[in-house]
């Protein structure tokens, strides 16, 4: 592990948090969103063709294996624009700074679990943090930055470890370890997940930018992903239902 | 006589099943590639009528197939269509293209280009 990630703001590599909105970026925004247009375009393409298709065959072939295959293919794609276009609203909002935060002490397990109780396609994932971590931060922002993450780590149903740390300069750390990421993976996106089945090409530039917004940081390891976000100060973990007197 | 066989490459998974899927629909014979590396495989395998190329792509991405395919002699000829999602057909006339499709792409034109340059795929089925 890449020890030097653990701080908000400290340099693993790839800290580019203005990729494409500082104003020294315009050539980089501009490959962003070509990027992004680019990822939109391949599910958009397989949402109308198996769409069409479906049209075009026979009744009774739809109704059979080839009509359930492109039928599940046009749900699919529909899912992976829905994912891409919903990443890349928020990024746009983050970059154009056009959301009000809520700073609140958001316990880190709680949201995890959350994350994790959700029907998603991917591998084990197995958590490893107090109940009582908590960072400050927007809670929905945090959770969307999280689930962006494990989703990365967790391509091609590689397993994934989430565990977390207090570090220095009242920070925790959390430690996304599963699928490595590509070289440049946080400052290039096309490094990162391209064509991404499940519509997650844009999770890491999401990712990038939330940790941004909310005075942290985001780095990435041999092993997969440090999340870096200001600590919550005296936060006290709700009773579980069998602590409860 | 043999249908015309199409070689589709790219490494989206539902991008070469829906153009194989048009393709089948149209009688035509496909095969299929990830990437680069894999469709050089198949082109050595069986010469293709023509080929459908993607650009970006990992471990061996469009333009250096269209390079790698031009200095095999037995196949340098193989008609490429580029299929990209770029938006930019400057990138097909770089790798000596015939012909360019912006995804989203329509059917009929996937099917013009493809007709033009191997023939039509063959005769329609009985229950077609």
């Amino acid at each position: 592990m890449d020890e030097s990630a653990a701080g908000a703001g400290a340099g693993a590599r790839g800290i580019d948090v203005t990729d494409g909105s500082d104003s020294g970026g315009d050539s980089r925004r501009a490959g962003f969103l070509g990027f992004v247009a680019h990822e939109v375009r391949n599910p958009l393409s397989t949402a109308l063709w198996s769409a069409e298709l479906l049209s075009r065959l026979p009744a009774e072939e739809r109704a059979g294996a080839r009509g359930e295959r492109l039928s599940s293919m046009c749900l699919r794609s529909v899912a992976r624009v829905r994912q891409l276009v919903e990443d890349h609203f928020l990024c746009e909002r983050l970059d154009a700074g056009g959301i009000s935060l809520r700073p609140e002490p958001v316990p880190l397990r709680e949201v995890l679990e959350a994350i994790l109780a959700r029907p998603a396609d991917r591998g084990e994932v197995t958590l490893d943090l107090d109940a009582g971590l908590a960072v400050a931060g927007d809670r929905t922002l945090v959770e969307r930055a999280l689930d962006a993450l494990v989703a990365v780590a967790s391509a091609d149903r590689a397993a994934v470890h989430v565990s977390a740390r207090e570090a220095p300069g009242g920070v925790i750390a959390l430690v996304v370890a599963g699928q490595a990421p590509a070289p440049d993976a946080l400052a290039d996106p096309t490094k990162g997940s391209p064509s991404e089945a499940r519509g997650r090409a844009l999770a890491l530039p999401l990712a990038r930018r939330i940790a941004s917004a909310l005075g942290g940081a985001l780095a990435a390891t041999e092993g997969g992903y440090v999340l870096s976000l200001p600590r919550a100060e005296g936060y006290i973990a709700r009773p579980t239902p069998a602590a409860r007197p | 006589m043999t249908r015309p066989l199409v070689l589709v490459v790219d490494d989206d998974p539902d991008i070469l099943d829906a153009i194989c899927d048009i393709l089948e629909v149209e009688r035509y014979r496909v095969a299929r590639a990830r990437n680069g590396l894999e469709a050089l495989e198949r082109v050595e395998a069986e010469r293709p009528a023509v080929i459908l190329l993607d650009l970006m792509m990992p471990v061996m991405d469009g333009v250096a197939f269209a390079h790698a395919l031009r200095e095999r002699p037995e196949v340098s000829d193989v008609p490429i269509v580029v299929i990209s999602a770029d938006g930019n057909p400057a990138r097909a006339a770089s790798v000596g293209a015939r012909g360019y499709l912006a995804k989203p792409f329509d059917i009929e034109a996937l099917l013009g280009h493809v007709a033009a340059l191997a023939g039509p795929g063959g005769e329609p089925r009985a229950d077609a």
